[in-house]
């Protein structure tokens, strides 16, 4: 692993690019961007709808590969990955959270916690020994026999949350967790992030509308049409408050 | 109609595969039932057609009581010229060796050249390419020789013969080598049996068919055909009143096939309720597909409802989808069910052929009434099947279904309905059970079947919402998380997937409840077999199948067997029709000495048998087959009044013994009694009981050597008798069990539709499992889990329900049907097969919707946030 600045390299992208060919003309969604992200880094992605943010962000995921360019996540390099390989490395070292919370329905929020640890070959009891903890850290430990539907908007999310981080990933990739929550439990997700961010070093690349989201990351990276247009080094402390 | 052609079509045709299952389904279940009719009708047809082109122009009948009467009696009738003319005829099957050395059944039929010519219009080629008819003496010259025959055209261009030819024929126990004299154009009496006509003087025909001075019947061609009502009653009450002529009758000739067609009726039935199971379960198909689609499409309906579409048109949008399926469904059935016919037709012959009559061998043609029926019941079925989805669908409002997926609010919750409603169809089906039989129909049987299956099917929610429950820890033990994954998708899917599993699990109950009963019913056959079946040997003249009662033995035969050193006893037994209470029970008459001494029956009642038996002889008294006292509501100590040409006479029942080779129904008399009343009889089989330490392998082949080229006869040895009955037995369900394929195939088509859309309903939650670490091989183990769970429910379910049903099946429908006493025998090995291969069948059923949802591409779907 690379050691830099700050600490590990948990993310290099140099010069990227992302080409879908689906439709009449070609599209590039993201064009050369690079972008290095390293342990206990908060990064918010911001810009306009279309302007390339949630590729960057499903590239930097290893949910898809860039057409060129070399993208590497704690030293792998996605392109030489196959589908199985990107699972892999979505399994063991990043974690998801999305707007929609996606929790599975039909499993209660015990059992959605635990699924990347089982889907891993991982044992049950030490799974849910570290959901319980998790739980207790997040404030859901009286909700796990619960189904999502039982839950509140902001109970789900993190309850995700929960369920992103519980086998300890190196990337945290975030998209619009909070543009379904009041601002009230979209400040508590926010500062439960905070935390997990500043305690374990988990490295977070968020997507966001919301400025005021935005201002819990150490850093912000405007983008538009594929580009990044600037990138802003927040303050620690500004960062902290605004999720206090 | 834009809205249906975008909105429904456009639909229709996108899901693809969705649409063709189901299209698939019903032509199934349509072709099913179509080719059923077709082969009911085929047995049918070919005898009510022989006795339609044989009756040519003949307004009544005037028959004896079963095996014709003497031509004495002719004399007695010459009052009937005052009515028309009249001709006598003798009928009956032979059979012809034809050039490849196979024999082929022919109708004969001998006729009074001089008195027939008005009834029947014979076109001889000759005399036809004259373009004239033979005169009367012309005909009598052709036909004045005992060893002239006249064929048809067709037949005789089917063998390459021609006039002058010689041809051997076996009529009854005979075998002899005719002239063809003649061929007769394809027309009229030649028609009889695709062209497997044979026609011959009167005279030779009595005496091919051992039938010397008797007739069978009388035609008579009335001069006021506008008269026939009041003719028949006057020719009926002067028939009654001269006691020459009391055991005659006056019939219209298609009396006899309405009694044929209530012979099968019951036979019919039952393969007819049978095919309605396919069709039931391509009915559960629509009501899946259409509800489906109103899931599935809930946002758009709400968008169309905005847009300010009402609620009347969408319900007639949905409607009309179930039309479209329903349309090309029901026209792709009619050409498989056509299809089907030809192997329905080959399995059943047997059955039909061996139990009841000789058959036509082709399903009849497709004719508007198929039509009629396919989408008769096609289309209302289905627009009922699509009901209750498609008043689901006018009832979402704009604002729910904009709200987006509410799959989140629509967890199943299990209320009492689910429970109570399939109790209540639970007892509806035993007071169902409990009722008679109506006309002779096992109605109320069918009905608390329906009970029983719909029953079931309302409580499938009820059993996946347990299994849910309790099955969690198994399947993770099992499976790992892909096992608690496919629980718990299963668990939330429930009212989707309920309708497929009830399917599924009905097609298998119903397999299982028709194995359970065949098996019970073949062991119980199998033990009547070897209990009853002592005797060494088994004879019947060669062209006698096991119902034709007109071939008779010559006495020639009986003498030879009889007096074999070898031979300990030949009991000759005489069996023929006659008509019962509207349709046909079988008069036997046997020695009872030689039977109660050396024979094997199994008595119902009374204990001692045998006794009940010997207090027959030579009284008025008869012992009956288990079937006669079911189908006739009777028991020992009862009476039994039967037609014999001294007129009626009352026989009292002495005892009730098993019996499962005929369902009509069997009164068995000694052979003292029986001439009383009939003239002597000739033997139609020979139940010979050898020696001791006599060979029976050898004395048959003696025998059969004795008879030498003269006589045809089949001689089965007891170890033959007793295959041979099994293999009609068997060949008699193997329809059942195609019925039951094609049913289960349907249903496992169901399954993998409905898997199919539950995957892609699912898109989201399968992306979400891909991101956090899912691979394509974790994601299709678990859907091909989902799928097997589907088919051990539906297996379960069909275990349990089918064991009920068979126990319908064997108590009540097939007692009130056929009147047979089964014992029940669990056939545990073919339904552990079964079962296995059911699971291994569904899970298989899941491959192609696993392979789908494990190339879903979980950018796709997260990007479409």
């Amino acid at each position: 692993m690379t050691e830099g600045k700050y600490g590990v390299t948990v993310l290099l992208a140099e010069n990227i690019r992302k080409t879908y060919l689906g439709g009449e003309a070609p599209v590039e969604a993201v064009r050369g961007v690079s972008l290095v992200l390293q342990t206990g880094d908060f990064v918010a992605l911001m810009g306009p709808s279309g302007c390339g943010k949630s590729t960057l962000l499903h590239l930097c995921g290893a949910m898809d590969r860039p057409s060129s360019g070399r993208l590497l996540i704690e030293n792998s390099e996605l392109a030489g990955l196959n589908d199985d390989l990107l699972t892999r490395l979505r399994r063991e070292r990043i974690g998801f959270v999305f707007q929609f919370f996606n929790l599975l329905p039909t499993l209660t929020v015990m059992e959605n916690i635990t699924l990347p640890i089982l889907l891993d070959g991982g044992g049950a009891n030490e799974a849910e020994k570290r959901a319980r903890q998790l739980a207790e850290r997040v404030g859901l430990s009286h909700r796990l026999k619960h189904y999502p539907q039982q839950l509140s908007g902001g109970e789900m999310q993190r309850a995700a949350v929960a369920r992103a981080v519980i086998h300890q990933p190196a990337l945290l990739i975030a998209d619009e967790l909070t543009g379904n929550l009041d601002s009230e439990n979209g400040a508590r997700v926010l500062k439960l992030l905070g935390e997990l961010n500043r305690e374990m070093g988990l490295t977070i690349l968020l997507a966001t509308h919301s400025d005021e989201t935005a201002a819990a990351a150490k850093r912000i990276i405007r983008m538009r049409d594929g580009q990044i247009e600037n990138i802003i080094e927040q303050k620690q402390e500004a960062a902290q408050s605004a999720v206090v | 109609m834009r809205l249906f052609r975008q909105f429904i079509l456009r639909h229709l045709a996108a899901e693809k595969l969705r649409s063709a299952g189901t299209v698939l389904g019903i032509a199934l279940g349509i072709a099913v039932v179509i080719a059923i009719q077709m082969t009911n009708a085929s047995s049918l047809r070919g005898f009510e057609k022989a006795i339609e082109t044989v009756s040519g122009k003949t307004s009544l009948e005037i028959v004896g009581v079963g095996i014709g009467f003497d031509e004495l009696q002719l004399n007695q009738l010459n009052w009937l010229r005052e009515y028309g003319q009249v001709s006598p005829v003798i009928e009956g099957d032979a059979q012809a060796k034809t050039a490849d050395g196979r024999s082929e059944s022919l109708r004969a039929l001998g006729i009074d050249v001089l008195r027939d010519r008005s009834f029947r219009e014979y076109k001889l080629l000759e005399f036809a390419n004259q373009n004239r008819t033979p005169s009367s003496q012309e005909f009598l010259k052709i036909l004045i020789d005992p060893r002239s025959i006249l064929l048809t055209e067709k037949f005789a261009v089917r063998h390459q013969l021609k006039v002058g030819d010689q041809i051997e024929i076996t009529f009854s126990d005979k075998a002899e080598t005719f002239n063809i004299r003649g061929l007769l154009k394809d027309e009229g009496p030649a028609r009889t049996m695709d062209g497997n006509f044979a026609l011959m003087d009167i005279a030779a025909a009595q005496w091919a068919f051992n039938r010397l001075g008797r007739l069978d019947r009388v035609d008579v061609l009335l001069k006021d055909r506008t008269q026939i009502d009041a003719a028949e009653a006057a020719i009926a009450k002067r028939l009654t009143a001269n006691r020459l002529t009391e055991g005659l009758n006056v019939q219209r000739p298609a009396r006899r096939g309405s009694q044929v067609e209530k012979m099968l009726e019951a036979f019919h039935f039952n393969l007819t309720a049978l095919s309605y199971i396919a069709l039931l379960v391509g009915l559960f198909l629509i009501y899946n597909t259409v509800s489906i689609s109103v899931i599935t499409r809930r946002e758009e309906i709400g968008t169309l409802r905005a847009l300010g579409v009402t609620r009347k048109t969408i319900l007639s949008l949905f409607l009309l989808e179930a039309t479209a399926l329903a349309v090309v469904g029901c026209a792709l059935g009619l050409l498989f069910g056509r299809l089907m016919a030809f192997g329905a037709v080959k399995l059943t012959a047997t059955t039909v052929n061996s139990l009841y009559i000789a058959t036509a061998a082709e399903p009849p043609p497709l004719s508007l009434k198929h039509v009629l029926i396919a989408f008769g019941i096609g289309l209302p079925l289905s627009l009922l099947a699509a009901a209750m989805p498609a008043m689901e669908a006018a009832r979402v409002t704009p604002t729910a279904a904009m709200r987006g997926n509410d799959r989140l609010e629509s967890r199943f919750r299990l209320n009492a309905r689910y429970l109570i409603l399939p109790a209540v169809l639970f007892a509806l089906a035993w007071w169902f059970a409990r009722q008679p039989a109506i006309a002779g129909l096992p109605v109320f049987g069918y009905g608390s079947a329906l009970a029983i299956v719909f029953g079931a099917a309302f409580l499938v929610p009820a059993v996946l919402f347990a299994l849910g429950r309790v099955g969690n820890k198994a399947l993770f033990k099992l499976f790992k998380i892909e096992g608690r994954l496919a629980n718990a998708n299963l668990a939330g899917a429930i009212p989707r997937i309920s309708i497929s599993v009830a399917a599924l699990a009905v097609s298998l109950s119903m397999m299982v409840a028709v194995a359970v009963m065949i098996g019970s019913f073949r062991q119980t056959v199998a033990y009547w077999v070897e209990q009853t079946l002592k005797a060494d040997l088994y004879m019947r003249p060669a062209t006698r199948s096991n119902v034709a009662t007109d071939a008779v033995f010559s006495p020639e035969v009986e003498r030879i067997v009889s007096s074999h050193p070898q031979v300990a006893a030949a009991d000759r037994f005489r069996n023929f029709d006659v008509p019962y209470a509207g349709g046909l029970v079988t008069v036997g008459a046997g020695e009872f000495e030689k039977q109660i001494k050396h024979g094997r029956l199994i008595f119902k009642a009374p204990s001692n048998g045998k006794a009940a038996m010997q207090a027959c002889i030579g009284q008025d008294a008869v012992v009956v087959s288990e079937s006669f006292t079911i189908k006739h509501n009777k028991q020992v100590g009862d009476t039994v009044t039967l037609p014999t040409p001294k007129g009626d006479v009352r026989f009292r029942i002495n005892a009730v013994y098993y019996d499962y080779s005929s369902d009509r129904g069997i009164i068995v008399m000694d052979r003292a009694t029986f001439t009383r009343y009939w003239p002597e009889p000739l033997a139609t089989s020979l139940t010979v009981y050898l020696r001791e330490g006599a060979d029976a392998d050898a004395v048959r082949d003696d025998l059969l050597r004795q008879f030498g080229e003269n006589y045809r006869v089949l001689i089965y040895t007891n170890a033959a008798i007793r295959r041979e009955v099994l293999r009609i037995f068997d060949s008699t369900f193997s329809i059942t069990y195609a019925l039951e394929v094609i049913a289960i195939f349907v249903a496992i088509l169901g399954v993998a539709t409905t898997l199919l859309t539950l995957i892609l309903e699912r898109k989201r939650e399968i992306a979400m499992l891909r991101l956090v670490g899912a691979d394509r091989r974790q994601v299709r183990k678990m859907v091909v889990i989902e799928a097997g769970l589907m088919g051990l429910v539906s297996q379960s379910i069909g275990l349990g329900v089918g064991l009920l049903l068979s126990l319908l099946l064997m108590n009540v429908i097939n007692v009130q049907s056929f009147g047979w006493t089964i014992q029940f025998h669990l056939p545990v090995g073919f339904l552990i097969q079964s079962s296995v291969l059911i699971l291994i069948a569904t899970a298989l059923a899941g491959i192609y919707p696993a392979r789908r949802a494990s190339r879903l591409h979980a950018t796709e779907q997260v990007s479409e946030e």
